[in-house]
């Protein structure tokens, strides 16, 4: 039961975003507002990520960042990342 | 829909999401331990995987489950974290566009965090990447997440804590990566900034749970981008 009515809700969300999205308009200002979202919902996503987050967590956000914008790479990004929580972990 | 149907984008999306696949596999086998510890067997875990396909909200649901909420509160608290979906699936409305139905039910199905986010950076990079990016994306993380939430609920007594590992940070690295790819320049900056501060209000001021903030903080930056003349 818990799955079968998570599963159904979960569909229901995905798929009423696909076809809310056809209802509206190429131009104007809620399609700006529609091409802007994703950046915003992924600033959103790291920042409720951080919140629970101490000063090691945020020095490797920092690390992170810093390798993001050097290498322009996901993977690269990742392990600079883990690299870095992971030593501050077991040093501190 | 000629070169983005292609295979080529289809692993290609395949391809990208191998390194946060990883990740997911690690999350899955830690997923799979809880479920255990839930009652679940391997085989509903593994249809779980299939038919909910959204990591986060099956974890939640599952504590809820064991902590004794019932069934309608833990498929809301799972369901009330899978509400960014419907703006992710929203803003990729092109992918959607003339297909027929069951290609968009399918899509949407495929969509998650991970190549939605992948899709929307390899775009801003300059690469055509359409729907059978999303879905060779979407498919390879299905298979990663259902074998190792089935092989977590198998081998429950051995898993190590992805914590220790320092696993739990490998999404936001993933996000901050992905984040630094969508930025187009100046005007994105007002937008996110507002973003942040709805997420960080919320939460730390407000004390709102933090799944609401992020579609909150999302909302309210996209609206803030909307408004402005030069977006």
């Amino acid at each position: 039961m818990l799955i079968a009515a998570l599963a159904l809700g979960t569909f229901a969300i995905r798929f009423g975003g696909a076809r809310l999205g056809q209802a509206i308009p190429a131009h104007g200002p809620v399609a700006r507002a529609l091409n802007a979202l994703p950046g915003c919902l992924i600033v959103a996503l790291v920042a409720t990520s951080m919140l629970s987050g101490g000063w090691r967590e945020w020095t490797a956000g920092a690390v992170a960042l810093a390798a993001a914008v050097v290498t322009r790479n996901v993977p690269a990004t990742m392990a600079c990342g883990i690299a870095t929580i992971w030593t501050l972990r077991h040093a501190f | 829909m000629s070169s983005s149907s292609s295979s080529g984008g289809f692993f290609a999306g395949a391809r990208d999401i191998a390194p946060l696949a990883f990740g997911v596999a690690v999350y899955g086998l830690a997923f799979g331990l809880l479920a255990a510890q839930a009652g679940f067997t391997p085989l509903q875990i593994g249809v779980m995987g299939l038919v909910v396909y959204a990591g986060s909200s099956q974890i939640i649901a599952t504590q809820q489950w064991m902590a004794g909420a019932g069934l309608l509160a833990s498929v809301l608290a799972g369901l009330a974290l899978n509400l960014r979906i419907l703006l992710m699936t929203a803003s990729i409305r092109d992918l959607f566009a003339g297909q027929p139905l069951w290609k968009t039910a399918f899509g949407a199905h495929m969509t998650a965090d991970e190549n939605w986010a992948l899709l929307l950076a390899a775009r801003a990079r300059g690469r055509e990447v359409g729907y059978a990016y999303l879905v060779g994306g979407g498919l390879t993380q299905t298979a990663c997440w259902c074998a190792s939430t089935v092989l977590g609920v198998v081998f429950a007594k051995v898993i190590p804590e992805p914590k220790a590992l320092g696993m739990d940070f490998a999404f936001t690295a993933a996000f901050i990566a992905i984040a630094r790819s969508l930025w187009r320049g100046r005007p994105d900056l007002l937008p996110w900034l507002v973003s942040v501060a709805v997420v960080f209000g919320g939460v730390k001021l407000a004390g709102a749970p933090s799944h609401w903030m992020l579609a909150l903080g999302g909302l309210v930056g996209a609206a803030v981008a909307g408004a402005r003349r030069d977006g």
